[in-house]
Parts: structure tokens; sequence; C-alpha cells
């Protein structure tokens, strides 16, 4: 008899539990299909981002904070351990479409591995909005809109203000020249952009001047020329540590041919100020360039050490992606914004256009 | 019998060390420079640290899968402490190590008096330490003082930069750190006691040694370590992320077994196992010398792993 009623209960609790989760279920795909009209009401916003490892996504997370408390809306900022994992980060976008928001921000680390997520939003009715990298690649119309610096131009620029400074050492030289080029990663839009950027524009400049160049080392990259007057030498580390991107920079440094190395964002920028702590060619024969900030960056491009480096905006990367996250989440017309790249040197990193955006 | 055959294991480790460094040399004169040597030190300093106090884990037929974050939040903290908090550097030094020791204080209670599997208890430290490290500084990263900064003096300890002669003095750090622990595991009663319950729990137990306490001071040595470890970490590489230093325990634990320490406990060699750690740090730096990416490296270290831990498989089975 009392095996009965605990069956029996246990029974009814289950089918309670079933009944339940089948009622749940139905409620949300319509609150996503209607937009919200007063963004007092929205939902949390989450923004997936490529990981907190750099201060740079730190000032990130500053601008979308403010544009958060501007429009009033509560947002979930997250990001993997580290920017190789990428398995952490579909994990954490899969979770953001599982809470059902208005929107949702996202900075992918490869495109490829999200792709079933974004289709299942854009399934649900979920507007993603793109930042920094975005999500190149991803299915039409899944992404609303971008927020984030023209990687592939700014990566352009790094190389004219870099030819500037290397021009008369090329056409001066007896033999080959090296122009070391450190990558992150050779899989997301900001990295590849950059790299592409600085190592197609420079390719041009040496060739219209009379240069024959062979870019080597990665095979994303790779388009070799036998005798080439100057060799670019892509370099992209196994993992994303700082002790395999300081070995990279120390494998560059070591070419007795090299001129100049260009790392293309915070991370390689101080992977090559580590690597070269015990060799020292940086700022004497070797010119450095970086992206972005950070205190070891900023002090070596006070120093001299770095001839210079690339800054974004990352406060307005984070501002513009909320607002457009906003505004799409209200059924607005949204379109991509270009947020814009600075060179800066010692001569220039303190005047008020600058100066704001190099974060520590 | 077997003291011989571990000896002889760990001759044919150094051998292997020195055969590697020449044939590099050979292939790219560039390896050979002091510049390189250094750098090779400079990437040996933490990972060293790190196994020299695992070994003492693994001796006792344990392990430790928390060194590596444990390094990260040890620095982590310490780190946030002196260049948001303004403490002292020294303050933060003692804070860094204090921190490690804590850590391994836990692993040592819950593997000796809770009876946790050594496996299950230090990984849940180790997703423990990744989480606490990042909550206290907000997920933020960690640079430390600068070498020329009025608190960069502690990068001394480990490098020192005399008008652009470089000395290593981590090095000399390293060796000491390894004769002290060397001491400690084959000298000493407390060393002798771990490496006795690491052979044979019960018949030590049984003997009337205090077992739980002398397996709670082999945790406590592997998280000191990785306290001092971190340490290393921030001298060389100056900015410490949150979320990181998962997978560097796994590099010092191939140290360890490549040296020579047995992984099914009972003999524990410290010298063998900072020759494990050398060779594969020249392994890593070398390697793109002669023209192979990083990623050979990680094939690399694998095969000689397996080979090392084959060695001590077949040693095992001649004693029996």
């Amino acid at each position: 008899m009392r095996k009965k009623s605990v069956g029996l209960l246990t029974c009814a609790v289950l089918v309670t539990a079933v009944l339940s989760g089948c009622q749940t279920s139905e409620n949300p795909p319509a609150a996503a299909a209607a937009p919200v009209e007063d963004a007092r009401q929205l939902k949390k916003i989450y923004l997936v981002s490529k990981g907190f490892q750099h201060q740079f996504w730190q000032a990130v997370l500053m601008g979308a904070q403010e544009a958060a408390d501007q429009y009033g809306v509560e947002i979930d900022f997250q990001g993997p351990d580290t920017e190789s994992d990428i398995a952490q980060q579909v994990q954490m976008l899969s979770n953001a479409i599982n809470h059902n928001p208005p929107a949702i921000g996202l900075a992918a680390l490869d495109t490829e591995a999200c792709l079933e997520n974004i289709n299942a939003a854009q399934a649900a009715g979920i507007p993603i909005v793109g930042f920094d990298s975005g999500v190149p690649g991803a299915p039409e119309g899944a992404i609303v809109a971008n927020a984030s610096t023209d990687n592939y131009a700014a990566g352009q620029l790094a190389a004219e203000e870099t030819y500037k400074l290397i021009k008369e050492r090329v056409a001066g030289a007896d033999n080959g020249v090296r122009i070391g080029v450190m990558n992150q990663d050779a899989t997301s839009e900001s990295i590849t952009g950059r790299g592409s950027g600085f190592t197609d524009k420079m390719k041009e400049l040496l060739e219209a001047d009379g240069k024959t160049v062979s870019v080597e080392g990665h095979t994303r990259w790779e388009n070799k020329t036998a005798n080439a007057d100057v060799i670019i030498d892509v370099a992209v580390p196994a993992q994303v540590t700082a002790e395999l991107s300081s070995i990279d920079a120390q494998n560059l440094l070591n070419k007795k041919d090299i001129i100049c190395i260009y790392g293309s964002n915070q991370f390689s920028g101080e992977g090559l100020i580590n690597g070269d702590a015990n060799i020292g060619r940086l700022g004497q024969d070797v010119v450095g360039i970086a992206f972005d900030a950070g205190a070891l960056i900023k002090g070596a491009v006070r120093e001299g050490k770095l001839a210079g480096a690339v800054t974004q905006d990352p406060m307005q990367i984070g501002f513009k992606t909320v607002e457009l996250c906003v505004k799409a989440a209200r059924g607005e017309a949204v379109s991509d914004v270009d947020t814009g790249c600075q060179w800066y040197t010692a001569a220039n990193m303190d005047e008020p256009k600058i100066a704001p955006n190099l974060y520590d | 019998m077997k003291k011989t055959k571990k000896r002889t294991q760990r001759l044919i480790a150094l051998c292997a060390l020195v055969i590697l460094y020449i044939v590099f040399r050979l292939i790219n004169p560039a390896f050979g420079t002091y510049a390189t040597f250094v750098n090779i030190m400079d990437a040996s300093y933490y990972i060293g640290l790190m196994a020299i106090g695992v070994t003492f884990a693994i001796t006792s037929d344990g392990i430790d899968l928390s060194i590596g974050t444990v390094l990260t939040c040890s620095a982590l903290i310490s780190g946030s402490l002196i260049t948001q908090y303004h403490v002292p550097v020294a303050v933060g030094l003692i804070v860094c190590i204090l921190i490690g020791m804590a850590f391994g204080l836990l692993n040592g209670v819950m593997v000796s008096y809770m009876k946790l599997p050594p496996f299950i208890a230090t990984l849940g430290s180790m997703m423990l330490s990744k989480g606490l490290g990042s909550i206290f500084t907000r997920a933020q990263s960690i640079t430390w003082p600068q070498a020329g900064a009025p608190g960069g003096w502690f990068r001394q300890i480990f490098k020192i930069n005399a008008n652009g002669v470089l000395i290593p003095t981590g090095f000399i750090l390293l060796i000491g750190i390894a004769a002290a622990a060397s001491m400690l595991l084959n000298k000493t009663r407390p060393g002798r006691y771990i490496v006795s319950l690491g052979s044979n729990y019960e018949a030590t137990r049984l003997s009337g040694v205090n077992v739980a306490k002398w397996r709670t001071l082999a945790y406590v040595i592997s998280g000191t370590m990785a306290g001092v470890a971190g340490l290393a970490y921030a001298s060389i590489y100056s900015t410490i992320l949150p979320g990181g230093g998962a997978g560097f325990e796994l590099d010092a634990i191939a140290g360890v077994v490549i040296g020579g320490t047995s992984m099914s406990g009972g003999f524990g060699t410290v010298s063998g196992t900072l020759i494990g750690v050398l060779i594969m740090s020249v392994l890593k730096t070398g390697l793109p010398f002669i023209g192979l990416q990083t990623h050979y490296q990680q094939v690399a270290t694998g095969i000689v792993l397996v080979f090392a831990v084959f060695v001590d498989v077949i040693n095992r089975k001649r004693k029996n």
C-alpha cells in the first residue's frame, strides 16, 4: 500500500514537472518576436566578448556600461578564459540565447564554431550585433550591424606609418631584409584583418618602390617568391599564451636580416616587448610596431622601444554595441559603425584626441 | 637495484639534454648565443619551480593539478594588492607565496584527512583558484611593475640587467631551491616519510608514522612552490591574465616524469625534475630556431613523455 502511494506521488510530481516544462517553452518565442517599445522594460542584453584578458576589453566594458546607464538597460558582459577557448565561448553564446534576451552582442573567436547557435538565435528572432571582430561569414541577416574598427584599414594604417620609418633602410640594403608580423591567431576577424591589412599594404608600397616581396611563415598568408628583396615573415603561436608569443618574437629577433616587427594586437605587442627583454634590439636596429595600449606597450612607445602603435577606440566600441543592441531590440533600423583608429607615437600620445583611448 | 636504474634514467635524461642543445646549436649557430641561453632560463623558472614542488606530491603517490591556476591566482591577487591597493612590493611577494601555501594546505587536508582522491581534490582546488583570482580582480588582468619602475626591484631576483649585461640570477635561485628540496626529500625525516608513504602507505602507517601529516606536507610544498612560481612568471612576463595558468601544470608534470620520478609514488628525484624541465625548455625555445613551429614542440614533448613513462614501467616490471 505504502509503495503504491509513493509511486503515485512520484508520478504526479513527474507529470506536473513535464506539463509545467511544456508551458514555459511556449511563452518565450512570442515575447522575442514583438519589439519592445520602452527600453526600461528590456530584459538583460548579453554581450559575449573574446575574453577579459586584456585591458582593451575592460575599456570596451566601460563604454558598454556607460551606454547601458544612458539607455537604462542591464547588460551581462561575458568572455572565455583565453582567446583560444573557442568551446567555452560557444557555451556562453548558447547560454545567452537560452535566456532569450532582446539582443546579443558577439565578438566571435571563430564564426564556424558559433554557426549553430547563430542559426538558433536567428530562428528565435534575437538580433545579434557584432563588435570588435564581429562575426564574419555569418548567415545572411543573422548579424544586424557591427560596431568595430575597420581592422583591415587599421592594419593598412600601421603599414603606411611603418613604411615611412623603414623606407630608406630597405632601399639601401645590399642583401635581403625581413619584416616580422606577429598575429595572435589565424581565425578571428580582427587579427586576420589587421595582419592582412598590414601585409597587403606593405607589399604594395614596397613593390611600388621596385622591390620584390615574399610572404612566408603561415599558410594563411603565404605567397612565396624566391630570392625576394623583402621577406614578410608571419608568426602565429600554437596557443595564445604569453610564453609562446614571446618565443615567436625571440625567433624573429634572432634572424640576422630582421629590420622591423609588427604585433597586430595588445597580446602580440606585449609578446614582442617580452621577447626582446634579453636581446635588446627593439628601438635600436629593429623597428617595433604594436596595436592597442596597456601599461607595457604605452611605456615602450614612450621610451622609444616601440616606434609607435595603432590605437582603436574601445570605449566607443562598447558604447556603440549596446546602443545598436537597444535600437535593434526596439525594431529600429541599424547599420554598421566604424569606430576608427589612430596612429600614436611618443610625440602625440598625450594629445586630447588620442590620450583617452590609451587605457592602462 | 631500483636506485641504479633510476640513476641510469637520470643520466640518460642529462645526456639527452646536452645532445639536444648541441644539435640545435649545430643546426643554427644563433641558438648558442648567451641571449638565447637567458631566454631558455627565463622560460624555465616558473615551470621549474612548479615542477620541484609537484615532485613531492607525485612522490607521495598523489598528483597536484592545481599548481598552474594557483600560480595565476597568487600572482593575480598579490599583483592586484601591489598595483591597485598600493601595498608595498615586499609584502606582495610574501602574500603571493602565502596564497600558494594556503592552497597547498587545502589540498593536503582534502587528500590526507578527508580522504579524497588526489586527482579529484586538486581538480577541485584548480577550479576554485581559477575562479577566486578572477573574482578578486573583477576579471581584470594585472601588470606587475616594470623593471625601471620603483616597484620593479623584485625582478632582480630572477634577472639583473647591469648596463646591458644579463645575469640570470633566477638560475642560481632555482638551483638553490632544487638543492634544498632535494636534501629535504632524501636526507630529512619528513622527506623520507613522504617517500615511504608514497611507496607503501599502509606499511608506513602501521609502523606508527603520522602519514596524514606528512602527506599534507607534500601538498603544502607543492602549493608553496606554485606561489613562488607566480613571482617568477610575473618577473618575466609581467601581465597575469585571469583564466590563464590552466595547462602549466601539465608542462610541470611532464618535466617531473621525464626526469625520472615515478608516477606510482615511492621515488622522487628533484635533480631529475630540473633536467626534465630544461629538456622541455630547450625543445620549446630551440625548435623555432631550426624552422619548426611550436606545435612540433608539443608533439616532441608528448613522445618524450610517453618514452619516459615506458622506461619507468619497464623498470618496475623488472623489479617484480
